[in-house]
């Protein structure tokens, strides 16, 4: 399946990066295609296209805090989750939305 | 990746003689004030005890990431520390804690090259492989050499 998303933590320093890490690695070892956007101190990096989003399955919004851009999403698929979510278990995030959509 | 920029051999302890969490904040703090990268202990501390309330900093495999985005902080740097002792951090993955890296970050600090190279650093520790290399290093050099992919 063909995931996008957006990382975004409080502070915009260090569970960002490490979230959007854990789930590339984690989507890719389950032979899905992935982008992920962090939204950071830095400001936004890795845009996703408006391509991106379009084939995408699912939208995963691994965020703390309110993320900018999510009327890019208007009629997709969207999972909310905290960042500690992502970064403790990714797999069975990622899992579970397969089973759940049947793809 | 640049390190140097943000890290130096004398913020990296690995043989911590912390036993609780709060001791290890306050020693890898202390490493940050010896190099003069915050101005204030009790108020850099102050910060980063105010980041842990908000939630965990233990982000699993044996690994912390207390930060403070502080106005006491002088240049944005890490202090890393590793401990003989297991630590309770109230982690994610409810194991404890023994590689510790401090964030220090100073409030001005937007799009600079330090808060790209603190990404970057983050970044490495979603990967396990990186994690359990850590662990395992066995000198400063070591640890520098992991964040760097050498």
């Amino acid at each position: 399946m063909k995931i996008v998303g957006i990382a975004a933590c409080t502070s915009g320093i260090a569970h960002t990066y490490i979230a959007k890490e854990k789930l590339m690695k984690a989507a890719k070892e389950l032979g899905h295609e992935i982008h992920i956007e962090t939204q950071g101190t830095i400001g936004t990096e890795d845009e996703l296209t408006d391509l991106d989003i379009k084939n995408a399955d699912i939208v995963i919004v691994a965020a703390d805090i309110n993320v900018g851009g999510k009327e890019r999403f208007a009629g997709k698929k969207i999972l909310n989750i905290p960042t500690n979510i992502a970064i403790k278990s990714p797999k069975s995030i990622i899992k579970k939305i397969q089973a759940d959509l049947g793809l | 990746m640049d390190l140097s920029k943000v890290i130096r051999s004398e913020t990296i302890k690995l043989d911590m003689e912390a036993t609780t969490k709060e001791e290890v904040v306050e020693e890898l703090t202390d490493l940050l004030f010896q190099v003069n990268a915050i101005s204030s202990r009790e108020n850099f501390l102050k910060d980063v005890f105010y980041r842990e309330s908000i939630g965990t900093t233990g982000i699993g495999n044996g690994i912390a990431i207390p930060h403070g985005k502080s106005k006491f902080v002088n240049k944005t740097s890490l202090a890393i520390g590793r401990t003989k002792a297991d630590i309770d951090w109230k982690s994610l993955d409810d194991q404890p804690v023994r590689f510790i890296i401090l964030f220090a970050v100073t409030e001005e600090d937007k799009n600079s090259t330090h808060i790209k190279i603190l990404a970057k650093v983050a970044s490495n520790l979603g990967d396990d492989d990186v994690c359990a290399k850590l662990l395992k290093a066995k000198s400063p050099e070591e640890i520098l050499d992991i964040f760097s992919g050498r």
